[in-house]
């Protein structure tokens, strides 16, 4: 069994690097190896080692940071859905609405309706979808909050 | 005005709440639905029981970028209080948690620090002891 004894600020700044390389899709899109490679680790070691730091594989990491991306272009923004797609990094229409429907319980031209519906000339996102601190709290009737709190 | 609430931001509500119980050892407080989301709290076995600490999404690009920048830089976002900060950090890595310091001496506390995998680094600390 590898023990990594500690994260040293180095191996923490090539990790992080190696995040942010994940997030890049603009021209083309760096498979997980390519990016462990790049970033001085074997495919395996990264995998690893991304997950124990991160909670997530590079390619959870990678699919949700696409799914995020998507939701903004899609409320944002006047793409096509085909263009959200490409702009997220997919080439195949049909794969990308498949992982957005599974993470995100709706297809994209659902979420879409749902959330850019009458948001004017200068959408931007609603709060729903990005909740400022704590506000989530707003949220909760008085009645749930009183019968369901264990305090 | 009381302080019994404090936050901090994590990537994914769900995975945030396993590893704030199982692995550190807080207990569920709230968790009520909330369109998307989750008002999700933990509170401490070992602290004031109506001390809260929300556990909340960051869905907010602006959020997230903080967090990003902050865990780039090895800043922690929130600490933690120990009594043996020894035992603590030998228990967290037999439970897989990976540290970015381990425990060490900086004039009357000892601290270490390590990844809640939810995009925070998190601070342990052993205050000083009485007397000393």
């Amino acid at each position: 069994m590898i023990v990594v004894l500690m994260i040293h600020p180095e191996l923490l700044s090539r990790l992080c690097h190696a995040r942010d390389r994940l997030r890049e899709w603009e021209d083309s899109v760096l498979s997980v190896s390519e990016v462990a490679r790049t970033s001085g680790f074997t495919r395996f070691h990264f995998i690893r080692l991304f997950k124990a730091i991160f909670g997530e594989t590079p390619h959870q990491y990678r699919s949700r940071a696409q799914v995020e991306k998507a939701k903004h272009l899609l409320i944002l923004t006047d793409l096509s859905i085909t263009d959200v797609c490409m702009a997220v990094g997919f080439s195949s229409l049909g794969s990308f609405s498949a992982l957005f429907s599974r993470r995100v319980g709706m297809p994209p031209s659902g979420f879409r309706r749902r959330y850019r519906r009458g948001l004017g000339p200068e959408p931007k996102l609603p709060a729903s979808v990005i909740p400022g601190c704590l506000s989530l709290m707003a949220g909760i009737s008085e009645k749930e909050h009183f019968s369901r709190s264990s305090l | 005005m009381k302080i019994k609430l404090s936050s901090i931001m994590v990537e994914n509500q769900a995975s945030a709440l396993a590893f704030y119980t199982d692995v550190l050892g807080f207990k569920k407080s709230k968790d009520i639905p909330v369109g998307e989301y989750r008002w999700l709290t933990v509170v401490s076995p070992d602290g004031y029981p109506d001390v809260e600490l929300a556990l909340e999404p960051n869905a907010n690009p602006a959020a997230k970028a903080f967090q990003e920048a902050m865990f780039k830089q090895g800043i922690p976002l929130a600490a933690f209080e120990v009594d043996e900060i020894d035992a603590e950090a030998k228990r967290l890595k037999k439970n897989g948690v990976k540290f970015t310091t381990d425990p060490k001496q900086e004039g009357p506390v000892k601290f270490a620090v390590f990844s809640d995998t939810c995009g925070n680094l998190i601070q342990m600390y052993q205050p000083p002891r009485n007397g000393s």
